[in-house]
């Protein structure tokens, strides 16, 4: 403590002396109150949906936050405060938002936990055989009625440029393409990028960003629109497409389906996406837990939000009967969908 | 480094006289000093967190001083170039930031001749920086990038003094950024939407006091040691910055050691031959 007044009123002096003013953050202690209320101030300040979650679902971050600091008392435990913090940051409804203490993460996982599952690998398996074949992450096969079926679970990864002209060769004896992004939970937007652009021959209005300028809830940038373009130098499938979906389409892969949405000759199958269009970033608390939540929204070419998932073109799920025979009904749907449109 | 110096320190002792020693140009005397040094410093960005990071630094100086013609002959110039480096833990020990600055430093001091012991040196100087602060834990923001290009206001102090038969050099620098022009994304824009998408915004921002209140001080304190200069320093570096809402400070105390040298500069070297009084071949 002696060290640490020390240490400031050393600066503080420096500072004086040379005419120089201090820049500091205000901060919290590092105790239960102090800890609610950083995490209740980063989210206020930064969290980039409070507006729209307000005229979505009635959000409203202030009565959160009396609401919330009822719970909280000066001998709690540091799992007590998690749980109480944890709920606070339910309240947003998004799947971007994680609290990460040194032995817990806490999740909002309704967006997912309250549909059908509509993806089941050991049924996948069956569609894909012993002898499918796998490259930059993609998992891919030719069914027996010549429809190639390509699995992407993650943009995790970089998908290599090579990788993709290859497999695209390869399959182009096909009469249609399945791009299966079921429980694919996003990665990054440039791999999510990298693969959409090789299915449009030009360039192409996919929506728009915006990102805050400031702390008060309706600080945003002017939206700036997001282009996809044809890597002109690439192969490029040129058939049709049916992109797959399910509740844990999601971030990145919510972008992915937004993009490919956009484009001629792509259809997209199954269930609604599970959203998550909001960038996030990162922050922490004074007890070191970090804190991750959405930063900058993104809008699809009609400028709405795309938080909370995409509708599909056209929603199918699996059957309970289907399932039972272990056949994929979304995956037939796609099936039957590209033979009635073959070029 | 086949340029135009030379290492000719004792040449006027050996061509033997001070009448001789004063038909050299002034303005061909450099002092050129490297230091190096470890310390301690304090970090916020609050683009990354709100929290201070704190954590050891260490810090390469190289600095290089020669009179010019300039204002018959009373101005100096001088060229300060810095890289530190440091590893930072906040509080909790929960996470740390790697921060890096190359900062280079251009200045032209006007010596005011207070006594034959005492100079006070001031004018104006370039203060150019590039860097960055990594933290390992963000998301989509994990690095600040650090572009900023200043005007600035350099003051020094040089003390010559002798304890005993001892002599010693003191000197006291100040530079203060007056102002400057500095790259900072806007208070919730990700470098994706800056360098992969392209999306503009109030990215290039003028500073001055008012929102880039900065300050390196160095003091140092040169001494012979056998037939050695020696530079032990103090380097007090406070950047800080309030743009765009974000607020970032760096507070660097670092202790220095190295070595000065003292050149004269031969103009032509390649046409003209060393004196073979003093050339050692």
């Amino acid at each position: 403590m002696i060290k640490k007044i020390f240490k400031k009123t050393a600066i503080f002096l420096l500072m004086i002396l040379s005419g120089t003013s201090c820049i500091t953050e205000d901060t919290f202690n590092d105790s239960p109150d102090g800890n609610f209320e950083a995490l209740w101030k980063i989210i206020d300040e930064h969290y980039c949906f409070l507006e729209y979650k307000n005229q979505e679902y009635g959000l409203d971050w202030n009565k959160i936050h009396s609401d919330y600091k009822k719970r909280l008392t000066s001998g709690m435990s540091n799992e007590q405060l998690f749980d109480v913090l944890s709920e606070m940051l339910n309240e947003l409804r998004d799947g971007h938002v994680n609290l990460v203490s040194k032995d817990r993460t806490s999740q909002y996982r309704e967006w997912y936990d309250n549909y059908p599952r509509n993806f089941d690998d050991s049924i996948q398996s069956r569609y894909l055989g012993k002898d499918y074949n796998t490259a930059s992450g993609l998992k891919y096969q030719i069914l027996e009625d010549n429809i190639a079926y390509v699995y992407c679970g993650s943009f995790q990864s970089g998908i290599g440029s090579g990788n993709l002209d290859q497999i695209l060769s390869k399959l182009a004896i096909c009469n249609g393409l399945i791009l299966d992004v079921r429980n694919n939970g996003g990665g990054n937007l440039t791999t999510a990028e990298k693969l959409a652009e090789r299915f449009t021959n030009e360039k192409k209005l996919i929506g728009y960003m915006s990102y805050k300028t400031g702390p008060g809830h309706n600080e945003f940038s002017t939206p700036e629109a997001v282009y996809l373009e044809p890597p002109m130098d690439r192969v490029r499938w040129q058939k049709h497409t049916v992109v797959l979906t399910n509740r844990r389409s999601y971030s990145a892969t919510n972008d992915f389906v937004n993009r490919m949405k956009q484009l001629d000759r792509v259809t997209v199958i199954g269930d609604k996406t599970g959203g998550g269009s909001g960038l996030p970033f990162s922050s922490e608390l004074p007890n070191g837990w970090s804190v991750r939540f959405s930063a900058s929204p993104m809008y699809d070419p009609d400028m709405k939000h795309l938080e909370f998932g995409i509708e599909p073109d056209k929603k199918v799920d699996i059957t309970s009967e289907d399932y039972n025979k272990g056949i994929d009904t979304i995956i037939e749907a796609a099936r039957e969908y590209l033979h009635n449109h073959k070029q | 480094m086949k340029k135009i110096f030379l290492l000719l320190l004792l040449l006027p002792f050996v061509l033997g006289g001070k009448a001789q020693e004063d038909s050299l140009q002034t303005n061909r005397y450099v002092m050129r000093a490297t230091l190096y040094g470890a310390g301690y410093t304090n970090i916020l960005d609050t683009y990354l967190s709100p929290m201070e990071y704190t954590g050891p630094e260490i810090r390469i100086l190289r600095e290089s001083m020669r009179m010019t013609k300039l204002l018959n002959g009373n101005v100096s110039a001088q060229s300060l170039f810095q890289i530190n480096l440091s590893l930072t833990d906040n509080k909790a020990e929960t996470g740390s930031e790697l921060a890096g600055l190359i900062n280079w430093n251009y200045a032209w001091h006007y010596q005011f001749r207070l006594a034959e012991n005492l100079k006070i040196l001031a004018g104006p100087m370039i203060d150019l920086n590039g860097g960055f602060v990594y933290n390992t834990r963000n998301s989509n923001n994990p690095a600040q990038a650090k572009a900023y290009v200043n005007i600035a206001g350099s003051g020094m102090v040089i003390y010559r003094f002798r304890i005993g038969n001892y002599p010693l050099i003191a000197r006291y620098q100040a530079n203060l950024p007056l102002m400057g022009v500095m790259f900072s994304p806007e208070y919730g824009q990700s470098y994706y939407e800056i360098f992969s998408l392209k999306h503009g915004g109030k990215n290039i921002l003028f500073t001055s006091l008012h929102n880039q209140p900065a300050l390196r001080q160095l003091l140092t304190l040169d001494f012979p040691v056998g037939n050695m200069n020696v530079r032990a320093g103090y380097i007090c570096d406070i950047q800080q910055a309030k743009v765009n809402h974000l607020k970032s400070h760096t507070w660097s105390h670092v202790f220095m050691l190295g070595f000065v040298k003292n050149f004269y500069l031969i103009k032509n070297k390649k046409k003209v031959g060393m004196s073979p009084k003093v050339s050692p071949y």
